[in-house]
């Protein structure tokens, strides 16, 4: 007995490093305790508590604790288990921001579909924390928890019209398939135990530091099926196959959130494993994101080109966008890192107003997502026709906007290495992908819908949360692609502080 | 006048896109309202080029009016902008075009009408092309360059003809492959100077400390991007669909001044950054210009379509400027930004035409015109004048430039292979033939002979006071560029000639 | 560690695979082909099934199967720290606690949601079943008032 009490110290706990984290788990719990007293008609209500609680966590990691962390070194918490930087400050951040560009969106949808229980918006706050977790934890079996509270938040949340047969498809499709890898990444997270003895991230790095293996082979077998647990939430290629069916299924405005906080989640738990913790190894994973980011890229623009569905277009469109951030972190660099977050942080926006829009045009079931449906729409809805424009020009990289920063940075993170075939590639890429943008514009300028008279019959309502939401990404889209300096300093800032 | 200075070339680059603003809360249906507001924005951004053009000092060579401001300090670009004989001249057209463009569109709006979108896209798309000529800095540049892209893209896809949707995709598609490129080689010249910088002025002043063959690729790039853009041959083929589909007002600005903005990129970036390079690629550049000369003709005397015709001159002509900036001599050079003034008015005065006649013919197929002399004798006049004018007559716009262009090609840069630039001399001579050839030709079936059948007794009103008011400037400037070829030549040489001597000797 | 210490686990996987395909193939090759109806039913631990095959459980089953996995787990939690209660002092009551009470939450919850209503009924609001039973109650008042005044 007494040996046992002597050989597990009590625990350093450090609540201040989790304040913002803690809010956002409070809030959600709180929202279930209202539940279980008494449930309100109007959901309106959760939706104010839930955005609330991401504003306050947001205020407070940007206010106490991003000027903390961004003047010294990071901070370790709970025996190891989480750090607090600049990076995952960065991260905390800007995942409170999707958070309630997700409940503002979320509100009128729910109403308006009969779907309004207020879980949505407990399990918005609980994936939000599981992102935010994510990128503080350093330990990998820290990184393996968050993952799953992030990913079952985000089955459920898929499933979400659940009369619908498309979105439960999509719940079971991603549950089965997450599941799966995230069986992978244990196992790989097993192999990286088995081989250097420690679960701790910066202990990783420290035992590269002094010892040399004589044999790679574990280490580098558990880094690689890590390295595709984590590529398959991001949905780089091949590990992508849920995401158009997920992406089709789901409604719109998971999608909008998900797309953004899956691929903030894995990116961050990349970096930091592959950066902080392997970086000794990065002669052998550089090559293995190389060829996601490069696949990627290039498989995800062509298979967009054939897409006859909006949001099945806008999930490959998302799987080449994955590659692009991945050119950042295959560049191995603090500019390459600091791009992709910039990068994640404008596609955050892009993601969110985009999926506004294809939420806003569907209508009742979301019965038009073809796009068939689109035909015409300058004429019909001119409005909600020129923002959807504005974001595919974005989301395709038109200088003016922050999508053609986002690029530019990744780019030249890319070119500080000297990796010209992968700007190359890249460069190619993002022309293809122009072209699957067009084809959409051109359906909605150039064609008229004469011969659907069924489109003309209702028009598309706007609700105020997706035009809450419009008006910020739109703003926020122009505002990085002309005056980005503010945010390129604290992606900067960020990566820094490592 | 220090504010003037420091102001002037933002405000005429900008207030452009203010108008565009503010013509976003005007109501769609109060169309005078919207013409109004974008008369008078195009005719201040107009009014400050004058003053620019007042202020500017001649007898001075480099940059004047210059600002130099942080902007993206992360990727180290900023916001620098300045103008000088280089530039000036093409500014000027640019803000005059506009305005021309404007009114030329009273109330010619083509299906299906929507002015305020219309006249929206233009401003945008102009201070897209003013703010591409006063860039200094690579990225600024490019985010310029590419603005000028989409309002062009709309334009051509919904007030465009039949075949817009194919013309339109190809124009973005084309121009946007280029441009990638060229966007890979801004950053290679990013990472391969020492410090690194975007700044143009500081590339081409300082040189870069690189080996031939790396230049040689970096310059592939922006040769990509800019030919694409001209466009020479073999990427001309999204230029006769664009044109040809292309509003008339569209077609204007298209010939006018976005096809300068790939030559003026070779002469404001890529030359002198990338000498050396330059001096590798000339020959190539010359033999592709004189291809384009002669390729363009051919192709203009088997077209049956009138824009279809004048969009493959427009081929021919880039090839003369792009000839003299393959001498890589000032006098080359000077020749070539006359060009690209010249052709700017001539071309652009061309698709006036073609749009009014259109109008009045409602059919482009050349065979089924004819004696507009008798018929519309005015607008069959004009057609005449700017027609000898395209094809190079002495004593109006086209001629100095071809003249100069052909000039230089005798007499190349040092270390330019003179033989070489002697027989593409020859080859672009037998091309003026041809171009007189096909603009007589088309001459003689549009504008002579007796009214065709179909068009017989029927009333087909002349000139309108409209198209007066836009086109007597561009009639006039043809004129006088013609007879003093001086006030282009002045005002560039004084930049050129020191500039450009002191990089290739 | 290296990769050949896994070699044990990867001949377990091998041999496993064979016991598995072996002894089915061999009773494929070797058994008696002599069906009767009872022999083709599924296997019931030697009961003669009464009901046709597929059976739908009630839903209530799973829902209770999961939450016992989750509540047993939570409990596993209060054993390290009953043991180290002492140590951990007032710090580890209000830790654990902390966590009682999250977990009452999670049972408030469900208990709200009517998992434990083990009935085969529609779940009723309870201010709806309130209703119903006033305006049962009212009409049954109205009727017996009504039936006053004729017997007067």
């Amino acid at each position: 007995m007494s040996v046992l009490a002597q050989a597990i110290p009590a625990p350093q706990t450090d609540y201040t490093t989790i304040i913002p984290e803690l809010i956002v788990l409070g809030t959600g719990l709180l929202i279930v305790l209202m539940l279980a007293i008494r449930r309100f008609s109007n959901i309106g209500w959760y939706a104010l508590i839930a955005a609330l609680g991401f504003a306050a966590a947001g205020i407070v990691a940007y206010v106490d604790l991003w000027p903390e962390v961004t003047d010294g070194a990071a901070t370790y918490a709970f025996s190891g288990m989480v750090a607090a930087d600049g990076f995952s400050t960065f991260v905390v951040i800007l995942s409170c921001v999707a958070g309630v560009l997700a409940v503002l969106l979320a509100n009128s949808y729910l109403k308006r579909e009969g779907l309004d229980k207020a879980e949505y918006f407990a399990l918005l706050l609980f994936s939000a924390a599981g992102v935010q977790f994510m990128a503080m934890a350093n330990n990998l079996v820290m990184v393996f928890l968050a993952l799953e509270i992030l990913s079952v938040c985000l089955y459920v949340l898929s499933a979400w019209n659940r009369d619908k047969f498309a979105s439960q498809e999509a719940g079971m499709k991603y549950l089965l398939l997450g599941a799966y890898t995230s069986a992978i990444m244990l196992f790989g997270i097993s192999f990286l135990y088995g081989g250097t003895g420690t679960l701790n991230i910066a202990a990783l790095a420290q035992f590269f530091a002094r010892n040399v293996l004589e044999n790679q082979g574990l280490v580098f077998l558990g880094m690689a099926l890590v390295v595709v647990g984590l590529a398959f939430k991001i949905a780089a290629v091949p590990f992508h196959m849920w995401a158009p069916d997920v992406y089709q299924g789901a409604p719109a405005p998971v999608v909008g959130y998900m797309a953004a906080a899956a691929k903030i989640a894995a990116f961050a738990a990349l970096f930091r494993i592959l950066f902080l913790g392997l970086s000794a190894m990065e002669v052998d994973w550089k090559p293995l994101l190389w060829g996601l980011a490069i696949l990627s890229m290039i498989v995800g623009s062509l298979l967009a080109l054939v897409q006859s569905d909006v949001k099945r277009m806008m999930a490959y469109s998302s799987i080449s966008h994955a590659g692009f951030i991945a050119i950042g972190v295959a560049a191995a660099s603090a500019e390459g890192m600091s791009g992709a977050l910039f990068y994640l942080v404008t596609y955050t926006f892009m993601i969110a107003g985009a999926f506004a829009v294809i939420d806003c045009i569907g209508r009742k079931d979301e019965q038009y997502t073809k796009y068939e449906d689109y035909r015409g729409l300058f004429a019909r809805e001119p409005l909600l026709a020129a923002i959807l424009t504005f974001f595919l020009f974005a989301l395709a990289g038109i200088p003016g906007t922050s999508g053609f920063v986002a690029k530019f940075v990744v780019f030249e993170g890319a070119a500080e290495g000297g990796q010209w075939a992968l700007i190359g590639i890249g460069t190619v890429a993002a022309v293809i992908a122009l072209f699957f943008y067009l084809r959409l514009i051109v359906l909605m300028y150039m064609q008229d819908s004469t011969e659907r008279p069924d489109l003309a019959e209702t028009r598309a309502r706007v609700a105020a949360g997706p035009a809450v939401v419009l008006a910020v990404t739109v703003a926020a889209t122009v505002l990085l692609g002309i005056l980005p300096q503010g945010l390129l300093d604290m992606a900067g800032q960020a990566v820094f502080a490592l | 006048m220090e504010w003037f200075e420091d102001s002037a070339l933002t405000i005429a680059t900008f207030v452009p896109i203010v108008g565009a603003i503010i013509m976003l809360v005007i109501p769609k249906d109060k169309e005078d309202q919207l013409k109004a507001t974008a008369l008078i924005l195009t005719l201040i951004s107009l009014a400050v080029g004058i003053g620019i053009l007042f202020q500017y000092d001649y007898s001075r060579a480099g940059l004047q009016f210059e600002v130099d401001a942080s902007w993206i300090s992360a990727i180290n670009a900023r916001y620098h902008v300045g103008i000088d004989g280089i530039s000036l001249p093409l500014y000027m057209m640019t803000l005059g075009i506009t305005v021309l463009c404007v009114i030329y569109s009273w109330n010619h709006f083509p299906e299906p009408h929507n002015p305020k979108m219309f006249l929206i896209l233009l401003l945008i798309l102009e201070t897209g092309m003013l703010g591409t000529f006063v860039a200094l800095d690579l990225i600024l540049f490019f985010v310029f360059f590419e603005i000028v892209l989409l309002p062009m893209y709309f334009l051509i896809g919904i007030w465009g003809g039949p075949n817009r949707k194919y013309a339109s995709i190809k124009f973005f598609l084309f121009t946007l492959f280029g441009s990638a490129f060229m966007l890979v080689s801004f950053i290679a010249l990013y990472f391969l100077a020492e410090p690194h910088t975007f700044d143009i002025v500081r590339l081409a002043d300082e040189g870069l400390d690189i080996a031939r063959s790396t230049a040689v690729w970096v310059f592939a790039g922006l040769f990509l991007g800019f030919a694409i853009k001209v466009p020479m041959f073999p990427f001309h083929t999204w230029l006769p669909d664009a044109h040809t589909e292309a509003p008339t007002v569209g077609s204007v600005v298209l010939a006018a001044v976005l096809l300068k903005l790939g030559t003026y990129g070779f002469v404001r970036i890529a030359l002198p950054i990338l000498p050396e390079a330059a001096q590798t690629w000339a020959p190539w550049i010359g033999l592709l210009a004189v291809i384009g000369i002669i390729y363009g003709s051919l192709c203009c005397l088997a077209q049956t379509d009138f824009k279809r015709l004048i969009a493959f001159s427009s081929v021919g002509h880039m090839g003369f400027v792009m000839l003299g900036i393959a001498t890589l001599t000032p006098t080359g050079i000077n020749a070539a930004i006359f060009g690209m003034v010249a052709h700017g008015i001539v071309t652009g005065m061309l698709f006036f035409v073609a749009g009014s006649m259109h109008e009045r013919y409602h059919t482009r197929d050349i065979p089924r015109l004819g004696g507009m002399i008798s018929s519309i004798p005015r607008l069959a006049g004009i057609l005449v004048l700017i027609s000898f004018a395209s094809l190079g007559l002495p004593a109006l716009a086209g001629f100095p430039g071809e003249f100069t262009s052909m000039l230089a090609a005798y007499e190349p840069a040092a270390g330019l292979d003179a033989a070489v630039f002697r027989t593409f001399l020859i080859v672009a001579a037998i091309g003026t033939v041809l171009t007189a050839g096909y603009m007589l030709y088309m001459l003689q079936r549009v504008a002579q002979g007796p009214i065709p059948v179909e068009w017989e007794g029927k009333r087909l009103h002349d000139v309108n006071a409209v198209e007066y008011v836009s086109w007597v400037p561009l009639i006039a400037l043809t004129v006088v560029l013609g007879v003093f070829p001086g006030i282009v030549f002045n005002v560039t040489n004084e930049t050129v000639a020191p500039f450009f001597s002191g990089i290739f000797g | 560690m290296e990769l050949h210490d896994y070699l044990p686990i990867l001949v377990l996987l091998v041999v496993a695979l064979l016991f598995g395909t072996v002894s089915r193939g061999l009773s494929a090759l070797l058994h008696p082909r002599d069906p009767t109806p009872e022999k083709l039913d599924p296997y019931e631990c030697g009961i003669v099934p009464e009901r046709d095959n597929p059976e739908r459980f009630p839903v209530q089953f799973y829902l209770v199967a999961m939450i016992f996995i989750a509540f047993d787990i939570e409990v596993i939690f209060l054993y390290p720290w009953a043991v180290l209660v002492r140590r951990l002092g007032v710090f580890g009551l209000v830790e654990m606690a902390v966590f009682v009470a999250i977990v009452f939450v999670a049972y408030g919850y469900i208990r709200r949601e009517g998992v434990f209503d083990w009935a085969p009924r529609k779940k009723l609001d309870r201010t709806l079943l309130l209703q119903r039973y006033r305006r049962e109650a009212e009409a049954a008042r109205v009727a017996s008032g009504a039936s006053e005044t004729e017997a007067a």
